[in-house]
């Protein structure tokens, strides 16, 4: 057997957001003890990534996917656990800013992630330019064959973004990242917001890059079709905790946790219409105040007093699938 | 801006009449500080232009040039009347015995008055009144521009001295707006203290609205205890009136434009902070943020050359409007006498010059500037609501 690199991990990271308090307001907190209401949007998720590989994030809206990307990208930092890229601690990696633009983002909203006030060669040339991978007198003709590589046209780059549809401003978008030579690319949800017809342009745009350049990706959607078309491997998370990580037939064959099944089980068979989540039973819990012992139980049909109390860990099932299902 | 977003913006600017009226005053406004010089009839500080005859003139007086007067000696003895040195302004003429014609040689402009000095007691000027104790003579307006002078007697031997004086003469420039206490057009006066006015304002807004965005910029991206402090001190700037500020400031320091800068920019840095501070907060949340973040941008470049370009519009409006409060305040500040020095008076100190003859009836010193003062901000502001109601969306009806 092959001996396959990782190219990212994540151990046990976390991400918790505080509401802004403001001095006074941290003072009286402090004097009548109150604990300010805290969100735990990503709570020790565990995670791998081999080289050339893509691996699909999955889960309703609020249960952290965006949280995990930017934290993956080192948009954000960690509230805890640690991040790898190559084996190379993050915060290391990190600080040599070249290095870490290796791992680049795509945007879940074509129109606020570009700068309104910047040509379409300014936005897809400034983080090459910065960083002295082309020189200024070069970067438009690096944009014009970032954009060709996109498949937009090279003459593209006087433009302003708000002159162009909601694809092709997702092509832009892609073609920033490309043209810092990234070798981990994670799209949140980069189609999302597009029409059907649209969003399989990009997708297959995507799959030929994924191709030509041996890229490792991170895609996330809530479109279980999309990810059961584009991934290796598929995570599904609920409520910032991932419940359940398989190779792609594995999940969809086989679907061990509760909450896998009824997603799966709302996925229409007939791939007309738009595939996402059927409304599945039950209220999503606030991330605010979330259910005890397993997040899952309030809509869960197994449930038992047990899951109530204690946290599912991620437990093998069989070789390479992981879940967090105490009566699975 | 591009050019469709930028037609878009002038057919909604100029829904509103007001609106492109008060771009007209405001422009035109701004071309007379500019061109002041080249506009303003004469210039109002060239000290040697002014004379103690032009002031207080109301609007519409003419300008005068004052009477001269020709002097010169002569020589009565033994019945003769002859010039001292070589004289020949004036001509003497024997009409009999005793008699002389003393007259202008050069009769072409009617005398005011022709006075004769020095002569014998006897002496009898024809048409003259005599001064009641000196020996004077006096012929208003003379025939010809001479004085008939006879004797009864052999007059004694005197030295006469003959005093021609011409009227004041119309320049044929006209005081429009009147003329202060120094003689001074109060038109040109007025051209230039816009001119000062709008200088010193832009000056000491500008001046603020790059402070005031900088340290906004700055509490935005550095948050906690430095945002903390700078909010504060924003919070500490707006409790005190500007006015108060501003008197404190040039109280200690004196006067001066640059006093008066400081002034300004002690007064309004905080609205610049406080806006910037959270429109730098609201595009940080934005996705194309978080794209430079991971394009791994320096934090200066990423608020710099995409937070701040973002919030620059709005940024712009509030410099509009705070043009006319900083000109509003020099102008408090030089009327209450600290603002700008005597040599620069702007608005507020042509005001103030009017002030103390406004109960004689000589409203026209503070009237002119007055009008124009109020014009001019009552202008700028409504452009500034103009801009800021389409720069906010929410104002969209
Ligand atoms: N900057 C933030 N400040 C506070 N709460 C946040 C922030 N970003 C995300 N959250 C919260 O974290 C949770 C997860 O959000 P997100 O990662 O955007 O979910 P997803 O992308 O899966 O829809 C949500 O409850 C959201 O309200
Ligand atoms: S742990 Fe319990 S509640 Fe959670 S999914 Fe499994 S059975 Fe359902
Ligand atoms: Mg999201």
């Amino acid at each position: 057997m092959q001996v396959v690199q990782t190219v990212f991990q994540a151990d046990e990271v976390s991400r918790v957001f505080e509401p802004a308090r403001g001095t006074i307001e941290k003072l009286t907190d402090r004097l009548t003890g109150k604990r300010p209401a805290i969100v735990q949007a990503v709570d020790r998720v565990s995670l791998s990534l081999a080289q050339g590989e893509t691996l699909g994030i999955v889960g309703e809206s609020g249960c952290g996917k965006s949280t995990l990307a930017r934290m993956i990208t080192g948009i954000l930092p960690v509230s805890g656990g640690t991040r790898r890229f190559r084996g190379e601690d993050y915060e290391s990696f990190l600080a040599r800013r070249r290095d870490a633009l290796k791992v680049q983002m795509v945007f879940q909203d074509p129109m606020s992630s570009l700068n309104g006030r910047l040509k379409v060669g300014e936005i897809i040339g400034e983080g090459a330019v910065v960083h002295g991978i082309v020189p200024r007198s070069r970067m438009r003709e690096h944009a014009a064959k970032m954009l060709e590589r996109v498949g937009l046209a090279a003459d593209s780059i006087d433009r302003y973004p708000h002159q162009f549809s909601g694809g092709q401003r997702q092509r832009i978008g892609i073609a920033r990242a490309l043209a810092v030579e990234p070798e981990l690319l994670v799209c949140d949800e980069a189609v999302a917001a597009l029409d059907v017809s649209v969003q399989a342009q990009i997708i297959n745009l995507l799959m030929d890059i994924r191709q030509e350049s041996g890229l490792s990706m991170i895609f996330i959607s809530h479109d279980l079709g999309l990810i059961r078309h584009l991934c290796d491997r598929v995570a599904v998370m609920y409520l910032g905790r991932v419940v359940e990580l398989a190779k792609t037939s594995e999940l969809f064959g086989n679907p061990v946790h509760p909450y896998t099944q009824m997603l799966l089980a709302g996925m229409p068979r007939i791939s007309t219409e738009r595939r996402t989540f059927m409304p599945i039973k039950g209220e999503i819990p606030s991330p605010l105040n979330p259910p005890s012992g397993c997040h899952f139980h309030p809509r869960c049909d197994r449930a038992t007093d047990h899951c109530r109390i204690s946290r599912p860990d991620l437990r093998e099932k069989g070789p390479s699938h992981l879940h967090a299902c105490l009566n699975a | 801006m591009n050019r469709a977003a930028f037609a878009e913006f002038a057919g909604r600017f100029s829904e509103s009449w007001v609106a492109v009226a008060s771009l007209v005053v405001t422009v035109l406004f701004l071309a007379c500080a500019l061109f002041a010089p080249w506009l303003s009839p004469t210039n109002p500080y060239d000290l040697a232009r002014l004379q103690l005859i032009d002031a207080l003139k109301p609007m519409g007086s003419p300008q005068v040039k004052p009477g001269e007067e020709i002097r010169a000696n002569f020589a009565l003895t033994q019945g003769q009347l002859i010039p001292e040195a070589n004289d020949t302004d004036f001509e003497v003429e024997a009409c009999g015995a005793n008699c002389f014609i003393v007259g202008l040689a050069d009769s072409s402009a009617q005398l005011m008055s022709l006075q004769l000095r020095g002569l014998p007691r006897d002496a009898i000027v024809d048409g003259a009144s005599k001064h009641p104790i000196q020996p004077w003579w006096t012929l208003n307006a003379p025939e010809n521009n001479q004085a008939r002078v006879r004797f009864e007697n052999l007059p004694a031997d005197a030295r006469v001295e003959a005093i021609a004086r011409t009227d004041n003469q119309p320049t044929g420039f006209i005081f429009q707006l009147g003329s202060d206490a120094f003689g001074r057009d109060m038109l040109s006066a007025i051209l230039y203290g816009i001119r000062i006015s709008v200088f010193v304002g832009v000056a000491a807004a500008g001046s603020a609205m790059l402070f005031g965005t900088g340290l906004g910029l700055l509490a935005a991206w550095r948050g906690g205890a430095i945002d903390a402090m700078i909010m504060r001190a924003v919070d500490f700037t707006l409790s005190f009136p500007a006015i108060l500020v501003g008197l404190a400031i040039l109280a200690i320091l004196g006067s001066g434009v640059e006093k008066v800068i400081l002034a300004v920019v002690l007064v309004q840095w905080c609205y610049y902070a406080r806006t910037a501070r959270s429109l730098a907060l609201s595009e940080l949340n934005k996705e194309y943020i978080e794209a430079a973040r991971g394009m791994r941008l320096p934090a200066w470049r990423i608020m710099l050359r995409h937070v701040l370009p973002n919030c620059l519009p709005q940024i712009i409006v509030l410099f509009t409007l705070n043009i006319a409060s900083a000109i509003s305040l020099e102008s408090s500040l030089s009327f209450l006498g600290v603002g700008l020095p005597l040599t620069q008076p702007s608005l507020g100190m042509l005001i103030a010059n009017g002030y103390e003859y406004i109960f004689s009836q000589k409203y026209w010193i503070s009237f002119g500037p007055g009008i124009v003062l109020l014009i001019m901000i009552v202008a700028m502001n409504l452009l500034g609501d103009r801009l800021r109601d389409l720069n906010n969306p929410r104002f969209e009806s």
